[in-house]
């Protein structure tokens, strides 16, 4: 038993530092290379639409793809009601904290009521 | 720098603390779920700690305890969240111009702890007023990451007291990209970016099996999204006017808290940041040594 728990904190410094790379590298090396260099202004207006198109499918994949990646239409019903609860929200309020918390409770009463 | 301020250094961090104080509160529901998950997941509240530190990524840290969660390999681990930490490449590449100047150190301590919320303050902070400072950008950054790591410990922490419901917790990491979504789509291009990465994302998701799918998907899309408005701007008679770059309808707000101020203020920047891009573009170009120590103060 001992053994196994010093593993698993070996295991998660492991998995820690992994991530920790994984991190950094992505946010350190283009400052880095940008700080010496102009940016093209292409790439510039391209990756003006990274994010929205990220944060896009970052959601669908929360919604209607499950763990083993198979698109499931309507498996997560809870969320698709709350994830339109939070779009509207967000839309009038502009706030993250309250979008976020919205949609929590938005999901928990769902989940319990379908 | 600040000689013309009458009690500049004490009076700075207050200030640079009002501005990212929005931030900080906004991370507090957000951390403590991320702190939830991760407990859930296995990691103690010291790991927790270390992770929020070193991560400082909540959609990272969510996917990283569902990863946990189901016993993936190291290698989809750190993969997964290589190409989900990918998005900063963009981020960075966009605020190097602003911090160029700065000492070897400086960048790497400021990259390291860079992330979408306190991208969002300082890229708007430093398009706009004039007096914001490099270091002043590394304090928003500072503060965020203490509100983070603080409420992701608390969360782990609370997280082994109370029971809750995993998926309930699971959502907030949708909540808040849909946040992010609402904020950025401005035009109506925007918004068929968005519906067409989803579906690519659907779609390269179930091809590929992998999270290398919602690369590809946002690769394909952000390019279509920059394709279609090159092509308006260039060929279109009024390209102001086209009905891709026009401004979707956006209602009244009521209230004003200080959240809503900011939002407020950043799609005014936005809106005015094309603009500026080419005008600075064009400054760069005639007079080069912009003042490039410090920028100094009116009074």
């Amino acid at each position: 038993m001992e053994q196994l728990l010093s593993n698993k904190i070996f295991y998660h410094i492991i998995v820690i530092i992994l991530a920790a790379i994984a991190a950094f590298i992505p946010r350190y090396l283009p400052v880095l290379f940008f700080s010496t260099r102009k940016i093209p202004e292409w790439f510039n207006e391209w990756m003006k639409y990274v994010p929205v198109s990220l944060f896009a499918t970052l959601v669908v994949k929360g919604i209607f793809v499950d763990s083993s990646y198979n698109f499931i239409a309507f498996g997560h019903v809870e969320q698709i009601i709350a994830a339109l609860i939070v779009i509207v929200i967000a839309y009038f309020t502009r706030s993250m904290s309250i979008s976020v918390i919205a949609g929590l409770v938005a999901v928990w009463l769902l989940s319990l009521a379908l | 720098m600040a000689k013309a301020q009458i009690n500049p250094e004490k009076a700075r961090w207050l200030e640079v603390l009002g501005v990212s104080m929005p931030l900080c509160l906004s991370y507090i529901p957000i951390g403590l779920a991320c702190g939830i998950l991760l407990h859930a997941a296995g990691f103690n509240f010291i790991m927790i700690l270390l992770v929020s530190v070193l991560v400082f990524s909540g959609g990272a840290q969510f996917i990283l305890a569902s990863l946990l969660t189901v016993n993936s390999p190291l290698s989809t681990i750190f993969l997964s969240l290589f190409f989900l930490e990918l998005r900063y490449a963009l981020l960075g590449s966009s605020l190097s111009k602003y911090i160029k100047q700065e000492s070897a150190r400086f960048i790497l301590v400021f990259s390291a702890s860079m992330n979408d919320e306190n991208y969002a303050i300082n890229y708007m902070k430093f398009a706009t007023d004039k007096k914001w400072t490099p270091d002043d950008a590394l304090l928003v950054e500072r503060y965020s990451l203490a509100a983070w790591s603080i409420s992701n410990m608390v969360g782990g922490l609370i997280g082994g007291a109370i029971s809750i419901d995993l998926e309930v917790v699971d959502f907030a990491l949708t909540a808040l990209f849909l946040y992010m979504i609402v904020m950025q789509v401005q035009n109506h291009l925007s918004f068929v970016i968005c519906i067409l990465a989803s579906i690519l994302g659907v779609y390269f998701l179930v091809l590929t099996k992998n999270t290398l799918g919602l690369i590809i998907a946002t690769l394909l899309a952000s390019f279509v999204g920059f394709a279609v408005e090159n092509t308006v701007r260039h060929h279109s008679k009024d390209p102001s006017n086209n009905w891709f770059l026009t401004k979707m309808f956006r209602p009244q707000i009521t209230k004003t808290t200080l959240e809503d101020k900011q939002a407020q203020e950043k799609k005014e920047i936005k809106e005015a940041e094309k603009l500026e891009n080419k005008i600075e573009n064009v400054v760069e170009r005639h007079d080069e040594p912009k003042d490039d120590t410090q920028h100094h103060d009116e009074g």
